[in-house]
């Protein structure tokens, strides 16, 4: 009889958060198919009587979109492997080494997730400007890369503590260099915490918006959001092409996720729990 | 250790360690110690370079519009994340229930968290859009109110509905973490007060919310920094407005630079930014740090 009634309770309370979560994705796919002229009547169809695909037409052959969409994956595919290899070494160098100063490292890279983006906008810019490097894939990717190294370094550190040091110590014993055991005994036992890190770095490099307004200001190095932002008109906005194009960005990362997201919701779990 | 002889040993007490890390350091350095020197520089200089003292802070302080802001922030960055830790904690213990398509479920929940802030930004403010906004439409045709309401037009409305996106997009983040804070627990912990015969709530009160305190300190943190950065949503929707009553530190900061071009003011604003965020954490962490042993580190 308890029983029954707290799985009725849980049942709903599931059902109540799964609608809360999932509606504006629902709503927002049925807005991209339907017609201007049926968005805005009153009242609302909740279903399209004539579904289109002119929003994703706009979108796709009117609009600056596609080539937001192409900056938008250079750029994250950059700044990931960029962190990823920084993160990968620094990790390796915590989980492993005695060194003077490791304290003081690891503090200091905990620092820097914990730095204000918005407070170190302005002097990225300046020093941005002064190498020549506003409105560049490199420098957009160099200034992404310090907003997802120090959650990398800290996810990894824990993943390469949990691997047992002996497997590590029979490979000295054989002569193997360091870097050697790296490549061919941490990382490969570290897999999910590398799939981890990655998904973690490109989603949020994909999805950064503040750094992108202000370093990316030319069509030729615009990410997306800066995009969508855009099409957000202060007087005027086209709905079903904002929809169609705000769907177009949130299926890659949709996708990733759902294949993916064993491997990194137990990675980041790891990395806060275990610390 | 006992391994006092083992080459590893000798090998962890060398430099190479540091040598591995080094680079890491030195992009972290490159990009962040040298904007906070720089950004600390330009905030007591003027245009031409010369020392100014503090009038740029003065001049940031002076205006209205950096009072509303810093209102506006706390206002923002509180009820948030009262509102995300109730909720996520709530959804977390409730994943943590066994049921069927529980792995499913849990991967549905995460996606607001996971999609991009802008998305979630336009998704919403098509939702809440006065005239042709589908909850105003559900509100009206189920006679809640009988006029639409400007969800995102009037400004005693539009800083809660803003509070709102925000929760809808980070909830989930606290409530995996949650999850997983409770999953780490042994079962033994749970099946001892079932035999005991405790109630639901008296299992949340007495075994989950301990088990979970250390995770919530450290989320609670992760919360504050983000909600003091964030921006992505506010910008897009309101763009600080109507009439600044949305208006947060960091667009502030940036209007000031980049459509102003008051750099020194801004950078007055941001060391004062910086600071306020190295005092809120630093008073956490100490407040915290003496019942946090499991938590961040």
């Amino acid at each position: 009889m308890r029983q029954g009634r707290a799985s009725a309770g849980v049942a709903l309370g599931i059902t109540l958060t799964l609608v809360i979560s999932l509606v504006p994705f629902v709503w927002m796919a049925i807005s991209s198919v339907t017609s201007t002229r049926e968005l805005y009547s009153v009242p609302p169809h909740w279903l399209p009587h004539a579904p289109t695909l002119d929003h994703y037409r706009t979108v796709l052959w009117a609009s600056n979109i596609p080539r937001y969409f192409l900056n938008s994956v250079v750029i994250s595919l950059g700044s990931t492997a960029i962190a990823l290899v920084l993160a990968v070494f620094a990790s390796y160098g915590f989980a492993r080494f005695r060194f003077r100063g490791r304290r003081a490292a690891q503090a200091f890279v905990l620092v820097g997730q914990l730095l204000p983006t918005a407070a170190i906008v302005v002097p990225l810019f300046v020093i941005l400007q002064t190498l020549g490097l506003v409105n560049t894939y490199l420098g957009l990717i160099l200034v992404y890369t310090i907003l997802t190294l120090p959650l990398a370094v800290w996810m990894l550190t824990s993943y390469f503590r949990a691997i047992p040091v002996e497997l590590e110590e029979a490979a000295i014993m054989d002569g193997a260099s360091r870097l050697a055991i790296l490549f061919r005994i941490t990382l490969p036992l570290s897999l999910p915490g590398i799939v981890a890190v990655v998904v973690y770095a490109f989603v949020t490099t994909w999805n950064e918006f503040i750094f992108a307004l202000v370093f990316a200001q030319d069509a030729s190095v615009k990410t997306l959001p800066i995009g969508i932002a855009e099409f957000m008109g202060e007087f005027t906005t086209d709905w079903g092409a904002v929809m169609a194009a705000s769907l177009i960005m949130t299926l890659p990362i949709v996708i990733a996720f759902l294949l993916l997201q064993r491997l990194f919701v137990g990675g980041l779990a790891a990395g806060a729990i275990k610390g | 250790m006992t391994r006092r002889d083992s080459p590893i040993r000798r090998a962890r007490t060398s430099s190479t360690g540091l040598l591995f890390v080094l680079p890491a350091l030195l992009a972290l350095a490159m990009l962040i110690v040298y904007p906070v020197i720089d950004v600390s520089v330009l905030s007591v200089t003027d245009e031409g370079g010369s020392f100014v003292g503090l009038a740029n802070f003065r001049a940031a302080v002076a205006s209205p519009s950096t009072l509303a802001a810093v209102r506006n922030t706390a206002y923002f960055v509180g009820a948030s994340i009262v509102c995300q830790v109730i909720a996520g904690t709530l959804v977390g213990i409730l994943l943590n229930r066994r049921f069927r398509g529980r792995g499913l479920v849990r991967a549905l929940v995460l996606l607001p968290w996971v999609v991009p802030g802008i998305v979630g930004a336009t998704m919403w403010a098509w939702m809440l859009h006065t005239e042709f906004g589908i909850i105003n439409h559900l509100l009206t045709a189920t006679r809640v109110t009988t006029q639409p309401i400007g969800w995102l037009t009037d400004p005693s409305l539009v800083m809660p509905a803003l509070i709102a996106i925000n929760v809808w997009k980070l909830f989930p983040f606290v409530a995996i973490m949650v999850l997983a804070g409770l999953q780490a627990a042994p079962d033994e912990l749970y099946e001892a007060a079932r035999v005991d015969g405790a109630s639901f709530w008296h299992e949340v009160r007495h075994v989950m919310l301990p088990q979970i305190r250390p995770v919530l300190v450290a989320v609670t943190l992760l919360l504050t920094i983000w909600g003091l950065n964030a921006i992505t949503i506010i910008y897009t929707i309101t763009r600080g407005g109507p009439a600044n009553r949305t208006l947060v530190v960091p667009i502030q900061i940036f209007r000031q630079a980049f459509e102003s071009f008051q750099f020194h003011d801004a950078a007055a604003l941001s060391v004062m930014f910086f600071a306020a965020t190295l005092a809120i954490v630093a008073l956490y962490l100490r407040v915290f740090r003496s019942a946090d042993e499991g938590g961040v580190r």
